[in-house]
């Protein structure tokens, strides 16, 4: 018999057992559902990710730390010794894990690395406050701009070089300094202060010396602090994706700038001059090879060098586990189908017995009996893919809006899906169904046709 | 022509075998209508597989038109089935489900025929058992007598050379049954086909030109209509 014609028959036989049909079709499609959905999810989940490291990473850039530390290299479980030329990070076991800072002779040997183009310590520096004529203070943090983060504004313009004692602003401070709009802050003048770290060994052994009166003039000098007028240059707009909900709030500030107020604050401490990690930028870093020569170069110098692509790996690999998770879910729903579909198959074998029995007497061949419910079943799993599927899709235009919103992804949709990947899995459905059906289509194709066709 | 030499058939294990048919041999005329009567368990359904190549006889052989039935490889004898051969059964067995015309297609897909000729076959199969106007209808919904003669229109669709009635009349009341038996009849002289009818319907089998009576398993007598008034 033509293919053509056994698909047929293969479609009729399903129609007139409606109900049959649409049960094991409804079974094959609830794994459908959960298989695309993983599917959009983890595409989504992947996606969301890059859009984060592509808005606050440089891809061309390599984070640099003293050594391996900072990236949890070292061993969080004990108590650390203290150690004064250390700073310290609170690892996610609650450990403090200790950090060898970078001084200025690093930053000097890190310039000296072939295939390095600059070399900026990092700094997020905590103001005091941020005020301007008139308002109220607020707490900010200050960071130097980095024009890989190329930020949209609201107002205003950065030049390439981001001029002394100008700042960029954030969006969220516009009105709370009393500013009408964005354009409104362009050129006013706004005011930062800094203050002084207390120096912790002369505070400490004021106090051991029985001297607290000491102690408390060093916390409390006047010329612990200091106010720096900036010119405001740009509004920017707050960022879809940010990693920390508070980096939408860091003022922008020239890196010489951002250097000269770390300076003041630090002053007399050990941590002057010191910093917790750099930020390496590599000619053509875009390269991923000569971005991996630079970093084993640094690596060979003894620090430790992360770039995005490891931190990528990092997330993609949570992605994985997380969406591999939900996928035997799926995987489970499937399997548990394959059985309705043996099931729905067998008893069609079983009442069309006499049919079956009458196609042989008229000459069918054994495999083309074969065939017709093998179609039948891939039919089955094709209908089941189809719905599944749809309905996920439609699930998912229906609910990106909604989830976008409620978790703040911005423009980012949490439910991604790829008509490809859809289009395999209806196949690999098919594929699925027709294998169930292969005992009860041999079940058939064996009939013997005088069995078949005995009158009761 | 159908010719049977010395065919025997026996079901069960070598030391309790039941003996179906035994040492038959017979001849049947292409064209010709024959009837094979006798009690049930007499070996007439046994003898009527064996010669449609539905079973296989423990030994002997069926030749049509000099083609050894038995010789044959299982696809080369279901294609002779699909273009040579066609059934009537008690039952009808048509598909409720399906319509008229799609019942009376099947023979068709199944022996490869042509798209283009298929709906013109269906439409004078379905004419010549005057149901062409149910051509749309689904079978299920046919009365009897309708669905026999839906079964016969799928019997000739493929113009067979020869046809195979079981008990075809079984099912129906007697009016019904003459119908359906005169339009058999019909059906052999317009197609030149062999219509071989198993029945145990007496007046049934005297209608055709041969009968074969079996007993046991043996061929009782065959009484020839045309011999008998040569």
């Amino acid at each position: 018999m033509r293919s053509l014609d056994l698909i047929r028959r293969s479609g009729r036989s399903l129609l007139s057992a409606k109900t049959r049909t649409v049960l094991t079709v409804f079974a094959i499609g609830v794994g459908a559902f959960a298989l695309t959905l993983t599917l959009g999810a983890s595409n989504g989940a992947q996606e969301y990710a890059d859009t984060i490291i592509k808005d606050n990473f440089d891809p061309t850039a390599l984070i640099i730390s003293s050594d391996g530390a900072l990236f949890g290299s070292s061993d969080d479980s004990k108590p650390q010794a203290y150690n004064p030329n250390f700073g310290s990070i609170t690892a996610p076991s609650g450990a403090t894990r200790q950090i060898k800072l970078l001084s200025d002779s690093d930053i000097g040997r890190l310039k000296q690395v072939p295939g390095v183009a600059s070399v900026n310590p990092a700094i997020a520096l905590s103001l005091q406050y941020l005020t301007r004529d008139g308002q109220k203070k607020y707490e900010a943090t200050a960071t130097a701009y980095d024009d890989y983060s190329a930020p949209s504004l609201l107002a205003g313009r950065i030049p390439t070089n981001v001029p002394s004692d100008s700042v960029i602003l954030p969006e969220g401070f516009v009105h709370a300094l009393g500013f009408n709009s964005p354009e409104d802050a362009i050129g006013k003048t706004i005011r930062v202060s800094v203050s002084k770290q207390f120096d912790q060994a002369s505070v400490l052994s004021s106090l051991l010396s029985g001297e607290p009166s000491k102690a408390g003039a060093a916390l409390k000098a006047p010329s612990n602090s200091q106010e720096t007028a900036l010119q405001v240059i740009a509004i920017t707009m707050k960022p879809a994706t940010l990693l920390q909900a508070s980096s939408g709030l860091y003022l922008r500030l020239s890196s010489q700038d951002i250097i000269k107020l770390n300076d003041f604050t630090t002053a007399n401490t050990n941590s002057y001059h010191k910093y917790l990690s750099a930020s390496v930028k590599v000619k053509d870093g875009t390269n991923s090879t000569k971005l991996t020569a630079a970093q084993d170069k640094i690596k060979r110098l003894g620090y430790g060098a992360q770039s995005v692509v490891d931190t990528q790996k990092t997330i993609t690999q949570v992605i994985s586990v997380l969406g591999a998770i939900v996928t035997v879910f799926g995987v489970i729903a499937i399997i548990a189908s394959v059985f309705g579909v043996v099931n729905t198959m067998y008893i069609s074998v079983l009442q069309r017995t006499r049919e079956i029995g009458l196609m042989k007497a008229l000459g069918m061949h054994k495999k083309d009996i074969n065939k017709l419910f093998l179609f039948e079943a891939g039919l089955i799993g094709l209908l089941g893919g189809v719905v599944g599927s749809a309905l996920a899709f439609t699930a998912g235009v229906l609910l990106n809006p909604v989830i976008s919103k409620q978790l703040s992804l911005g423009s980012v949709k949490l439910l991604d899906f790829k008509i490809g990947e859809i289009v395999m899995l209806v196949i690999v459905l098919m594929i699925i169904a027709i294998l169930a059906g292969l005992f009860p289509a041999r079940k058939a194709s064996r009939l013997d046709p005088i069995q078949a066709l005995r009158t009761e | 022509m159908i010719t049977i030499t010395d065919l025997s058939k026996t079901y069960g294990k070598k030391d309790n075998p039941f003996t179906a048919l035994q040492n038959i041999s017979l001849e049947i005329r292409s064209g010709s209508t024959v009837s094979i009567i006798g009690k049930s368990g007499s070996g007439k359904s046994t003898l009527m597989h064996i010669m449609s190549g539905l079973d296989r006889p423990t030994s002997g052989t069926v030749t049509i038109d000099d083609t050894d039935l038995f010789s044959m490889k299982q696809r080369a004898m279901d294609d002779f089935r699909a273009n040579q051969m066609s059934f009537i059964f008690q039952s009808f067995f048509i598909e409720a489900n399906q319509t008229c015309y799609q019942n009376v297609m099947l023979p068709l897909e199944i022996a490869k025929v042509p798209l283009t000729k298929r709906k013109q076959l269906v439409k004078d199969a379905l004419e010549a058992v005057e149901l062409s106007d149910k051509s749309g209808n689904l079978a299920g919904n046919l009365s009897g007598g309708q669905k026999q003669r839906l079964a016969i229109a799928r019997a000739i669709v493929n113009k067979p050379s020869i046809l195979f009635a079981d008990e075809p009349t079984g099912n129906l009341d007697s009016a019904t049954g003459d119908k359906i038996m005169n339009l058999l009849f019909e059906l052999n002289r317009s197609l030149k086909c062999t219509l071989v009818i198993v029945t145990h319907d007496t007046e049934l089998a005297a209608r055709c030109q041969t009968q074969i009576r079996l007993k046991d398993g043996s061929v009782e007598s065959i009484s020839d209509k045309k011999v008998r008034h040569a």
